[in-house]
């Protein structure tokens, strides 16, 4: 099994409610969120001032789209890769992959806060608090989903923009793509991420008043 | 997920307590500038709470009570008396297991080092920033002799104004009406900034406000959403939209703004701004003309369905609907044949359109589009506003009679405002008396015999919310005292001589409903009250008691409250009957909803006539025209004109200044169309002054087609650490409706014009 986001663009509002709703369960620091509604066409990860840039594998440009600002986006929180590079670079097994869930976990009990992690990440899943000392990271809500639950987000997204499969189900081998549009994103990465993507679109019809 | 256990037992056995919370805390005497600053509390909350499973939680029933169509129906979990994290509520279709953005910021909001925590003296003045904490028994103790002051000076108690909006809808909340009540004729600032102009066309349409359920949308064939964004601010109701669009039907957005709404839509229409009655209108003809109007329908239940169409085939002409819309003729034809000829279809209107100089006639426009379609009365159909159907509670917080002796008013009584309910039957001798709460600020200055000389803030921010600033602040300089009820240290606290920090819902009880769904929650306290903070009902107990003490009698309001006792009071057999259930109690189990009628099915409707008015005699005595005829929009007295919709990230003022929300929009920006920022030769991300008559503002500059060219776009919101209020920019300018059932006529705000440059 391996359990994976799938994001629909195509109905996600932006309205955050996901980024929230994680910070309403765990109650992450000031500046700090796991998971991040991310605009189609005004990404850049080298903004993003809780990432420092990657190291072990290099970014590939999303494609170009000119979509309306602040209208369409992808709402990503850590991939929970099949071959993820946290696990592979932490020194003292903070972060591990569920071998029943595929759900990469970090555990801050153990973690000794080198940020191997936060510099590994393709993506910028792991977050360095600097006020603790230590990475932090969504862990996909595994406490929640083993008391019978849903993920923080997926609860409260309003439109189910936002849903877990598992990748290895035949049925949903279909579903979504792997590459998200307009956005900087470290498409096929060696680690493999899981999180799959409906792409957004523009109504059929528009209509805008004419210049002058 | 891990954490420090040894930072969690803290937190939970320590993490509200006074000490924790009070480090760096200068406990008395005068602190200088800017309370919440000073009271940097332990960010212990701030740590990671693991989740620990369902059962290690006890478990409340809560309501977000904001003003907003979704009054979502929430869960809080609680560990040892701390506030852990809420979910919206399961057996809730509406809500339906989650809150919004704004509500997943509650543990914040309770628990941030921002809130108010003790009553405070602005010992130096109004806008000194020289502030000192006091006691709750002091505080209300100088509220109370100044209150017995204007009593004695006066003769009445008229010189003592309230001035209370939405800040919180929960019904227990009307206890600051009734602690207002209980003193004697008072001043009222009455009135609705919000929607009035769009209530007064509903009632004279169809003689009530009441939309169909949101949840039939899901059924509709065709929906037309008018200058409404649900997928910014309703956004459980998008999944209903959804719903209708993935089963074919269409969905079509006219609205000046490319909004979120838009980008979700089947089919966007910009159209100029204020003209959308005019659409309408020609709307109509055109369904007329081609006999797809509902003629058996309009027979049964309409009056002056002849004068209407009168109207529409002599000064209607399509070519100007094409010019003065912007939209051209075919496109128009088009909608309003496809809308015809589906079934059921309905209308959203937002509140936004109402807010112009013209903006009741074009609500009374679109009424008409829907009725003569023959969709007013039908499962998914309707022409929706908003309803206060579920709303028949007993008032009993606000229900205090007057003191023996009480003298007041004697000019002539109107509506006190939308929500306005109960107060007593007999017709009493004296009232109220009642200022436009959309002109505050000339309203105090100009008051006479006797002056207002006091005025008590409470679930309202007009520092943010209100127009005419400057005017506002010599407004509220000249008063004797301004006594503030709030959550955070806001702009109008800064002008305020007392502050008094009040309960979040979390640690109050209270019932809410919604101008919007049909569903029921009961509202239960769920931790003690952290610090010094009262709910709005206990607020009024103490200041009775000290009314009390120094003169006896002078205050009707119970000395001492409990705030579920207050709740459960607020029950009757009608809502019972409504909501199915045989108890209050019940709704500790979740959330109810009332049993399913559709408005109007029965063809009754309580305008004069019994049916529905296209010609309304009433409009006619009121507002000068019995036809929802077309009346053009103010007139531009500046270069742009400026449109300062709502933001998703907050609820009017509430919300933005929270710093969770700080993380996910950290900043305001003024949204400008390409082709003006060119002329302008403004960038992206440049600073710009944008300004008018009324005042200036500085912000960065986002370009966007999202905005016509012509039009500026910026929201309304409250920064904790950014001065920015958009409400500087509008004047108090009215709309053309209002007066009639709420009071007083709304304003104009989105009439307001501009220029703007770089810096």
């Amino acid at each position: 099994m391996q359990k994976a986001f799938l994001v629909d663009g195509s109905i996600c509002l932006g309205c955050n409610t996901c980024a929230m709703a994680c910070k309403n369960q765990y109650h992450q620091d000031t500046g700090i969120l796991w998971r991040k509604v991310r605009e189609v066409g005004a990404e850049d990860y080298l903004i993003d001032n809780n990432n420092i840039l990657p190291t072990l594998v290099s970014y590939q440009k999303a494609p170009k789209v000119t979509m309306p600002i602040e209208r369409f986006y992808f709402s990503l929180a850590c991939n929970h890769c099949e071959n993820p590079a946290c696990v592979a670079i932490c020194p003292v097994g903070a972060h591990t992959k569920d071998p029943e869930t595929g759900i990469c976990k970090h555990d801050q009990t153990i973690c000794i806060g080198c940020g191997g992690c936060v510099k590994a990440c393709p993506f910028g899943a792991s977050k360095f608090n600097a006020k603790m000392g230590q990475a932090e990271k969504c862990s996909m809500c595994w406490e929640r989903q083993a008391d019978g639950k849903t993920t923080a987000c997926v609860q409260a997204c309003p439109v189910g923009a936002i849903a877990i499969i598992d990748l290895h189900d035949p049925k949903y081998k279909e579903l979504g793509t792997s590459a998200p549009v307009g956005i900087d994103y470290a498409i096929n990465a060696e680690t493999k991420p899981s999180t799959r993507f409906i792409h957004p679109h523009m109504p059929k019809e528009i209509y805008r008043q004419p210049k002058g | 997920m891990s954490y420090s256990k040894e930072k969690v037992d803290t937190l939970l056995h320590n993490g509200i307590s006074r000490r924790n919370f009070l480090k760096g805390l200068a406990a008395s005497g005068v602190l200088s500038s800017f309370p919440g600053g000073l009271l940097e509390a332990n960010e212990d909350l701030n740590t990671k709470i693991p989740y620990l499973g369902e059962k290690s939680y006890e478990t409340f029933r809560n309501a977000c009570p904001r003003n907003c169509y979704d009054t979502c129906s929430i869960k809080t979990f609680v560990k040892d008396g701390v506030m852990q994290f809420i979910e919206g509520a399961q057996e809730s279709t509406y809500t339906r297991g989650g809150c919004c953005v704004k509500g997943n910021s509650y543990v914040k909001r309770v628990y941030s080092a921002r809130r108010l925590k003790y009553p405070m003296l602005q010992v130096g003045g109004k806008g000194s920033g020289q502030w000192k904490r006091i006691s709750w028994d002091d505080a209300m103790e100088i509220i109370a002799k100044k209150l017995l002051e204007i009593k004695k000076d006066d003769g009445t108690m008229l010189g003592a104004a309230l001035t209370k909006y939405s800040g919180n809808f929960g019904i227990t909340h009307y206890g600051i009406e009734g602690m207002f009540n209980s003193i004697g004729y008072t001043t009222r600032l009455a009135g609705t900034p919000c929607w009035p102009a769009g209530i007064d066309a509903q009632n004279l349409d169809m003689g009530n406000m009441w939309c169909n359920d949101p949840e039939e949308m899901k059924d509709s064939k065709f929906i037309i959403l008018w200058g409404v964004n649900p997928a910014s601010n309703s956004v459980h109701s998008m999944k209903y939209i959804y719903e209708a669009k993935k089963k074919g039907a269409k969905v079509v957005v006219i609205d000046p703004v490319f909004t979120e709404m838009a980008s979700k839509s089947s089919q966007y229409i910009q159209i100029k701004t204020g003209t959308d009655g005019l659409l309408a209108l020609g709307m109509q003809k055109i369904i007329i003309d081609a006999k797809l109007h509902d003629q058996k329908w309009l027979d049964a239940n309409s009056k002056g369905f002849k004068e209407l169409k009168e109207y529409l085939d002599k000064d209607i002409k399509l070519d100007d609907v094409s010019k003065v819309t912007g939209i051209p003729l075919e496109m128009i034809k088009e909608l309003a044949l496809s809308f015809a000829k589906a079934k059921p279809a309905t209308i959203w209107m937002g509140y936004g359109m109402q807010r112009h100089t013209n903006g009741g006639s074009m609500i009374r426009a679109i009424d008409a589009l829907v009725a003569v379609t023959g969709n007013v009365g039908k499962y998914a159909g309707g022409a929706r506003y908003g309803h206060l159907s579920t709303w028949g509670f007993n008032y009993a917080a606000l229900s205090m009679p007057k003191p023996e002796g009480s003298v007041g008013y004697t000019g002539p009584e109107g509506a006190k405002g939308e929500f306005a309910h109960g107060g007593g039957g007999e017709k009493a001798a004296y009232t109220d008396r009642f200022l436009n709460i959309n002109k505050t600020a000339r309203e105090l200055l100009n008051s006479k015999g006797p002056k207002v000389r006091l005025l008590w803030v409470a679930c309202k921010n007009p520092f943010s919310q209100d127009f005419d600033r400057n005017q506002l602040i010599r407004a509220f300089k000249q008063l004797d005292m301004v006594v503030v009820a709030d959550q955070f240290f806001n702009e109008t606290a800064k002008w305020a001589d007392i502050v008094l920090p009040v309960a979040t819902q979390f640690e109050e009880n209270d019932v809410n409903v919604s101008y919007w769904h049909y569903w029921l929650s009961l509202n239960e306290q769920a931790i003690k009250p952290i610090f010094e903070v009262k709910s709005d009902v206990q607020i009024a107990a103490l200041l009775s008691k000290h009314m009390n003490k120094l003169e006896k009698g002078s205050c009707t309001f119970p000395q001492s409250v409990d705030t579920k006792e207050m709740t459960i009071k607020e029950f009757n057999p009608g809502i019972y009957a409504q909501f199915g259930i045989k108890s209050w109690e019940e709704l500790k189990h979740g959330p109810v909803k009332a049993k399913a009628v559709i408005p109007y099915a029965d063809g009754k409707f309580q305008t004069p006539s019994g049916k529905y008015e296209f010609y309304s005699e009433k409009a006619l005595e009121l507002f000068g025209s019995a036809l929802p005829k077309y009346l053009e929009v103010r007139k531009p007295y500046d270069k742009f004109r400026m449109t300062s919709p709502h933001s998703r990230w907050s609820l009017h003022s509430q919300f933005q200044n929270l710093e969770w929300m700080e993380d996910v929009h950290p900043e305001p920006s003024v949204y400008i169309n390409p082709d003006d920022a060119k002329m302008k030769m403004v960038n992206e991300g440049d600073t710009v002054a944008v300004f008018n008559k009324q005042g200036l503002l500085r912000l960065k500059a986002k370009i966007t087609d999202n905005v016509q060219p012509g039009t500026v776009l910026m929201y309304e919101q409250w920064y904790n650490n950014n001065i920015y209020n958009v409400n500087e920019l509008v004047d108090d300018t009215s709309s053309d409706m209002g007066a009639f059932k709420t009071g007083a006529p709304g304003v104009a705000l989105h009439d307001t014009f501009v220029n703007f440059r770089k810096i």
